[in-house]
């Protein structure tokens, strides 16, 4: 897929245009990508398409190799998996707090002490998830900044 | 979990068991012995007994992080192994008197309180430091909220 950059002046619509024969994973994956980068994720839900705001997600989980958004009242599916939004949503506050998981920092309430050296994160939506061992260490540096 | 951070928790561990046996043996020893004398060797008995205890605590060691039921199986395990630590040092020393059955009794007991004292500290300082985290998280949040 050949890349090009036009310059459209301070007045001209800005605007990423995907030309592909075919709408496959990766074309799906590279417009996940454009549209984080703007602040929101595409996601799919009762088989309809949406937009959701990076802000308005609580955490992100792979489950059986497919990624799921979940905000405080909905699940999506997304194209994209856990390590390229890893990367992606780092700016964003997000940390992974496990191997399948990453958590909006914006959205945890608290933190409690869990089962072997392990800590829960109570998040905005009620929900519980599991601060894994061995990234209690990225956690604490993240918080510091 | 790194070797070295086990290694670490081991020592936390080592300390806070002689700190708990040193107690003990003075409280069952003022109750069912209170006139004994000892000499100065007496006093390396709890740091004797911590060490051999220590032993059956690396049946918990793994690299990769254990299920909350894995890890409970192992602990389970760990304190059979403790408490027969303990009876082959109450039976093979000249220190114990194991004509007495309150005697084994006593120490099995004493044995299992350990065993919850310890986990209870540790809880405590789980706990202390998911508050810590929990005031880093608030900071953080009003940072970039």
């Amino acid at each position: 897929m050949d890349v090009r950059i036009e310059q459209v002046g301070t007045t001209g619509e800005e605007l990423v245009l995907i030309r592909c024969r075919e709408i496959t994973e990766e074309v799906r994956e590279i417009e996940s990508f454009v549209k984080s980068r703007q602040g929101s994720l595409s996601g799919v839900s009762d088989k309809q398409q949406y937009e959701v705001a990076v802000t308005d997600v609580c955490y992100i989980e792979s489950v059986d190799g497919k990624t799921f958004l979940y905000t405080n009242d909905r699940v999506y599916e997304t194209s994209s998996r856990i390590y390229e939004l890893e990367e992606l949503l780092r700016p964003k506050h997000f940390l992974r707090i496990s191997k399948p998981m990453l958590v909006n920092l914006m959205k945890i309430q608290s933190i409690q002490p869990a089962f072997n050296g392990r800590f829960l994160a109570l998040l905005s939506s009620g929900e519980k998830a599991i601060i894994s061992r061995n990234y209690v260490k990225a956690l604490k540096e993240a918080l510091k900044g | 979990m790194e070797f070295k951070r086990f290694v670490v928790n081991k020592l936390i561990l080592f300390f806070t068991l002689s700190t708990l046996i040193t107690v003990t043996v003075a409280l069952v020893g003022s109750a069912f012995a209170p006139d004994e004398r000892f000499g100065y060797g007496t006093m390396l008995l709890p740091i004797k007994y911590a060490a051999l205890c220590m032993l059956p605590t690396f049946v918990t060691f793994s690299r990769r992080e254990l299920s909350p039921k894995a890890m409970l199986f192992r602990k389970a395990l760990m304190l059979i192994l403790i408490e027969a630590v303990m009876m082959i040092i109450a039976f093979t020393g000249p220190e114990i008197d194991t004509d007495r059955p309150e005697v084994i009794l006593v120490i099995g007991g004493c044995v299992l309180v350990i065993f919850v004292l310890v986990h209870l500290f540790l809880w405590l300082k789980d706990s202390a430091e998911a508050k810590r985290l929990t005031l880093d998280l608030e900071k953080f949040q009003q940072l970039h909220g």
